[in-house]
């Protein structure tokens, strides 16, 4: 009994000792140590990947960072001061936010590493370094919603915000008010694009009755809708039938979007105007994604 | 006997253990058999906003995994539900789509062939058990409880992939509330949205949708909220709180999760549903 507890204390001690290595690098630097150890004892026998929720989106999305048991892997580059390049981190932040954050990682580990919890930590670095997050304007955030105040170290606001304007600055049609829009030639590639989930062409029959706008909950929030919104529903329909890529993505509209449906629900024409709005919201994160 | 393949989604396991704990015991109770599928993963709604095929593969795994065991799916969470029915109806629809699909699926031997139906629990009890089955399993009927059902946008909306009732005038969840011997009010905002969407991208806009709802659910006389979705739940559950205790305020309108509800009509005890895990109690009936 005793010689297995001090051959115990003697292994925490050398993996503490171990792990001490990793204080230099501002990863390393920014976890506590119990993390720190965590990462060390790790096998990578990748149990957390095979049980992670979201592990079959690296079918659609090709970053290895979803993978939990992957992460661990570019985390523990990060911490032991490993220059990874800025590809390799964006990749790794994309990664550590695309997760429901359903602790079945947690639960399957058979080493005890409180894998969410490391991935909470590193979500909040990463994205404090300022470097926008697509995916934060989507339903993911709804764990970093629930956990504001509790688990959320510096500015809440920010990576939405930058999010937002990383969008928007991709958009420049939007800001010039003034502008004379040009319908000729048509944004072909723009156009030809909008048939992602073969249930958003339609928008093209719109005939601007505005059914859409008035029956949308979020636009019936705001005394100005457009100061706080953007272009409205039916508009948004409007802009994606003349192909004005700018004005079909530039507006708060779409990430304000609650996805009840109303709009869709309601349209004389038929329009699935809520199937539009998400098509939309897939481009922008893909034109914004290349741009970089 | 009935049987379905349980689908829990992420959010019930770890955040609301009470809707899948109440959920399994009215359904052994009125004859429906539960199957795990340990291997289900994400219904792929949160991954809509960002890109629609990940979205779609993710959901269509899920359905070919309840194929390959040749059981129906019931889910509990509306969003989850929305995500399933959708993806369900593009692959059975488009063929092209269900090949891209399946091209992914096949590394793992589970093609979808679109031999399955998904339903909610809502549907699940009014169609497949029925009203009066129900009826007559109930021992402690609620007397002078008044109920206002909340929808959840996913059971109705959109009606033409949804079909659980009617978009406009749906019936089945103040029918399902009124067996229970409460009484289901009228109320204005009954099939609008609960904010939870928006949590986390847009607090602001997302707690205020949630106030909107639980004042007019006030004023229009309810004791209880009562809702059939994962989202739904945890909006008027924990995040009521959270914005009560921020505003310093002590009139919550507390919510309550179907099952649970109807659990307590039949004569199950609040311990094993749950009632005690909900965030905002439930004194007057679950004592």
């Amino acid at each position: 009994m005793n010689v297995s507890l001090s051959s115990k204390v003697l292994h925490w001690c050398k993996t503490l000792i171990h792990s001490r290595r990793f204080s230099k690098s501002w990863m390393g630097k920014s976890l506590s140590m119990i993390q720190l150890m965590e990462l060390d004892a790790c096998t990578h026998c990748a149990m957390c990947t095979s049980h992670c929720s979201v592990a079959i989106a690296f079918e659609g999305i090709p970053n290895i960072n979803i993978l939990p048991s992957e992460k661990v892997g570019s985390i523990k580059a990060l911490a032991s001061g490993s220059p990874l390049t800025e590809q390799e981190i964006r990749e790794l932040q994309e990664g550590v936010y695309l997760c429901t954050n359903c602790y079945r990682c947690t639960v399957v580990c058979p080493v005890g590493i409180n894998l969410q919890n490391l991935w909470i930590k590193v979500r909040e670095l990463l994205l404090h370094r300022g470097v926008p997050e697509l995916s934060v304007l989507s339903p993911l955030s709804y764990y970093r919603g629930l956990m504001k105040g509790e688990t959320v170290a510096g500015d809440y606001e920010e990576p939405l915000t930058q999010a937002r304007e990383a969008i928007s600055a991709q958009c420049g049609l939007m800001k010039k008010k003034d502008e004379v829009l040009h319908l000729i030639p048509v944004d072909e590639k723009f156009k030809g694009g909008l048939d992602l989930s073969a249930q958003a062409k339609n928008f093209s029959v719109c005939f601007g009755c505005q059914t859409c706008t008035t029956v949308c909950p979020v636009v019936g929030h705001y005394e100005n809708p457009q100061e706080v919104l953007g272009l409205l529903p039916h508009q948004i329909m409007h802009a994606a039938g003349l192909g004005l890529r700018d004005l079909a993505l530039g507006s708060n509209m779409l990430w304000d979007c609650l996805t009840c449906y109303q709009c869709q629900e309601q349209c004389p024409r038929g329009v699935s105007v809520t199937d539009v709005l998400y098509e939309l919201k897939n481009l922008a994160v893909r034109y914004t994604k290349e741009k970089r | 006997m009935m049987k379905f393949a349980l689908f829990l989604g992420c959010q019930i396991p770890i955040r609301l253990k009470q809707y899948e704990t109440s959920s399994r015991l009215v359904s052994e109770r009125l004859g429906l058999e539960l199957i795990d599928i340990e291997e289900f993963n994400c219904c792929g709604y949160p991954l809509r906003n960002i890109d629609f095929k990940t979205f779609l593969l993710a959901s269509a795994r899920n359905l070919a995994l309840a194929e390959t065991k040749k059981l129906n799916v019931m889910t509990l969470c509306q969003c989850c539900y929305g995500a399933l029915k959708k993806a369900d109806f593009l692959l059975k629809e488009n063929l092209s789509l269900r090949k891209e699909v399946n091209a992914v699926l096949q590394q793992e031997g589970i093609p979808y062939e679109g031999k399955i139906e998904v339903k909610h629990l809502l549907s699940v009890l009014d169609q497949e058990v029925g009203v009066e089955a129900i009826r007559k399993r109930i021992e402690k009927p609620f007397q002078g409880l008044k109920i206002a059902a909340h929808y959840g946008c996913h059971a109705l909306r959109p009606s033409q992939i949804v079909r659980v009732d009617d978009p406009g005038n749906p019936s089945i969840f103040e029918r399902l509330v009124n067996v229970t011997g409460a009484e289901s009010i009228d109320w204005l905002m009954r099939l609008e949205c609960c904010g939870a969407p928006l949590l986390g991208s847009h607090d602001e806009l997302s707690t205020e949708m949630t106030l909107k709802k639980l004042n007019n659910g006030r004023e229009s006389g309810a004791n209880y909220l009562c809702t059939a979705c994962t989202y739904c739940q945890i909006q008027f559950d924990t995040v009521q709180q959270m914005i009560l205790s921020q505003q310093g305020s002590n009139s919550p309108l507390p919510s309550l999760l179907y099952p649970q509800l109807l659990g307590l009509s039949m004569g199950i005890s609040p311990e094993p549903l749950g009632l005690k895990m909900n965030k905002i109690p439930i004194r007057e009936i679950g004592s």
